[in-house]
């Protein structure tokens, strides 16, 4: 049923769409919504709309799709989505971005927040569609327990090859934790996951299979001073294109970290019980190069997946034959699905990731709950096979596989193992934080629980090991990584930014005729984290939420056999600037 | 002295094949981690290379030791460090 909707005229909109009533209206920006976008409008809208003791996928829980603040005009690795809402795995603030297309195909249709609210008021499950003309629910039988790559091949042959959709797979349909929303990439691949924190159940709540995003007709929203923004646009690339770590993401992807996080001993092995994976050169980032030029075929060792991107560090990994496997093939699953379970064989770890893009999971929680599963004795470290089968269970949807799917946390209460590497009950990331410190105070202190990008310190000259200085490594990269996922910049933005500071500030000013100041990263980084915090702090969280497992702050990490020591008053400080 | 080293990703192009990413190296005690960057027939932009020394950060100033395991990775992160907080 299409609303009746009013003229956009350029200008961005929010976009509210009730799912009970299956309505869409369009209405304008509030003041205090304007000067905020991606990560930090989530925190705003969350704070300001959605009750902080909501049960997440109830009806007082919002789904919201946010881009970025520079997201729009194709500048490199900035047009990334951020997807929010209150999250079923951790029970606070949650923000997911993905690159891919959806971030522009947003911006093009004038959208600066879609808001999904409310439960259907029928079973049944349905794909939103928006376009210029508005919004329309259309049934989605069709789809209904289909994997991710054959639902995105059957939406794109009815809804065309143009446009941007986010998705779920059955994982998100059965509302487990562990489940993610998909993104199409700049081919249509539907491999962008907006992973952490269970957003896809919340998706699943609302009784969306999809979105999609429709900009036929429309054009990227007006630039209030085009001549000042392409010549910031110009510098920005440039020093993008310069700055060394580029080169190594162009040809290496981020699995370039593989053998760097092992020469720390900050590989997570077998459950996180080592920081060193014997097999490490088998599955490291220059393996895979070689690996994807030696087959050929359709192997991409340097792939784009936003239009634009100068950096590419994606992939394309292929089998013997040169066919895909899956693309890409990214450090945090070769850490999760590889060397956590024991397993030294990028084709395997290759599968293990196929499997659960399709199935709409976050592979780092799923590698997280089947390295704990490994330990329960369920399957032995180091068996492809049964990892697939386990996964297979997932798909099937039996008692096993809800477990697994509701990630690491469940799967380790269930099974009675102590060892889970958690933090406010979401997975940690492929970085041990006995081993890189900082990046466990990150683990520990940020508001959305166990994530690396919120706050990564192990390319730093610093000691790791040294519990002193972590907490204000970790500040300072937790203040700058909101700031970025606020502008809707890709992590490896920051390579570029970092080269020519001035040009953030330069790019909004033109961008919306503002004055912001140079300091505007950490401006926005401050109140996004501000924000969250203040939600948490409704839902619940104390400081005791704070800190890492009890286990990793007694038992030491071989190789190099630290525990995790920075002390409590450190981390409780972390957010006192 | 006996001292391994590790070449990471990029730093592999300046060898044989583009490929080899471990090397023996015999050096002298009392030799540090600037000797040996030096006795390496390999461009090194210090800057923004990670070194790493038996799994710890590095100074070049660092003396080494029999059996020691050095790896050398090409590339910082965004220079995040330089916008202060």
């Amino acid at each position: 049923m299409v609303s009746e909707l009013s003229e956009t005229a350029g200008n961005l909109q929010i976009w509210r769409v009730d799912v009970s009533t299956q309505t869409v209206i369009r209405q304008p920006v509030p003041e205090s919504w304007a000067i905020l976008g991606g990560r930090g409008l989530i925190a705003r809208i969350l704070l300001d709309e959605v009750l902080p003791t909501c049960e997440p996928l109830g009806e007082f829980n919002k789904l919201l799709f946010c881009p970025g603040l520079l997201v729009g005009h194709m500048l490199t690795s900035c047009d990334r989505i951020s997807i929010g809402g209150k999250s079923p795995l951790t029970g606070g603030v949650k923000e997911a971005n993905a690159g891919g297309t959806t971030g522009l195909e947003m911006t093009s249709l004038g959208i600066k927040a879609l808001i999904i609210e409310n439960l259907p008021s029928q079973a049944g499950w349905w794909v939103l569609h928006l376009s210029s003309a508005g919004g329309r629910f259309i049934p989605a039988d069709e789809l209904v327990g289909l994997g991710v790559y054959d639902s995105a091949n059957k939406l794109r042959e009815r809804y065309g090859r143009k446009a941007a959709i986010a998705l779920i797979g059955p994982a998100g349909e059965m509302k487990l934790s562990a489940a993610g929303i998909q993104n199409l990439d700049k081919d249509g691949v539907p491999s962008r996951i907006a992973a952490r924190g269970g957003l896809g159940a919340v998706m699943g709540s609302k009784g969306l299979k999809a979105i999609v995003f429709d900009a036929t007709g429309c054009s990227k929203p007006p630039i209030a001073h085009p001549q000042a923004f392409k010549d910031a646009q110009k510098r920005y690339t440039k020093a993008t294109l310069e700055h060394p770590q580029s080169i190594v993401y162009r040809d290496f992807g981020t699995a370039a970290i593989v053998r760097m996080s092992d020469s720390f001993g900050a590989l997570p092995a077998r459950n996180f019980s080592s920081g060193h994976f014997e097999a490490v050169e088998q599955i490291s980032g220059e393996t895979m190069r070689q690996t994807i030029l030696d087959r050929g075929g359709e192997g991409e060792p340097t792939h784009a997946c936003m239009p634009g991107c100068v950096i590419r560090c994606s992939n394309v990994y292929v089998n013997a034959d040169g066919k895909p496997i899956v693309a890409p093939l990214e450090y945090e699953t070769i850490g999760l699905m590889g060397s956590n379970l024991g397993i030294g064989d990028l084709d395997v770890i290759a599968r293990l990731n196929w499997e659960a893009n399709d199935l709409g999971l976050d592979s780092i929680d799923t590698g997280a709950a089947l390295g704990v599963a490994a330990e329960a004795r369920l399957m032995a470290f180091g068996d492809g096979a049964r990892a697939l089968q386990l996964l297979a269970e997932v798909r099937q949807g039996t008692p096993l596989g809800r477990i697994l799917g509701s990630g690491a946390a469940m799967t380790g209460k269930v099974f009675g193992i102590m060892r889970v590497p958690v933090t406010k009950g979401q997975a940690m990331a492929s970085y041990e934080p006995r081993a890189v410190k900082g990046t466990g105070v990150t683990y520990a202190t940020s508001p959305q629980g166990a994530d690396h990008t919120a706050g990564l310190t192990i390319r730093d000259k610093v000691n790791h090991l040294d519990p002193a200085g972590q907490a204000a490594l970790s500040r300072t990269k937790q203040i700058n990584m909101a700031g970025y996922d606020t502008l809707g910049a890709c992590i490896f933005a920051g390579f570029g930014f970092s080269l020519v500071p001035d040009v953030i500030a330069t790019l909004l000013n033109a961008r919306y005729d503002w004055s912001v100041g140079t300091d505007i990263l950490q401006v926005l980084g401050k109140e996004a984290l501000k924000l969250e915090r203040e939600f948490n702090r409704r839902a619940g969280f104390t400081p005791a939420q704070d800190r890492l497992p009890e286990y990793m702050t007694k038992e030491q990490l071989p190789p190099l056999n630290p525990v995790f020591d920075v002390p409590a008053e450190d981390l409780d400080n972390v957010f006192n600037w | 002295m006996n001292i391994t080293i590790f070449l990471h990703t990029t730093l592999q192009r300046h060898t044989p094949n583009n490929t080899v990413g471990k090397l023996a190296i015999d050096l002298p005690s009392g030799s540090t981690l600037a000797n040996l960057l030096k006795r390496l027939e390999i461009e090194l932009d210090v800057e923004n290379t990670l070194l790493v020394v038996n799994g710890r950060t590095a100074e070049l100033s660092q003396p080494l030791s029999d059996g020691d395991q050095v790896h050398l990775i090409p590339a910082i992160s965004g220079g995040m460090a330089v916008m202060e907080a």
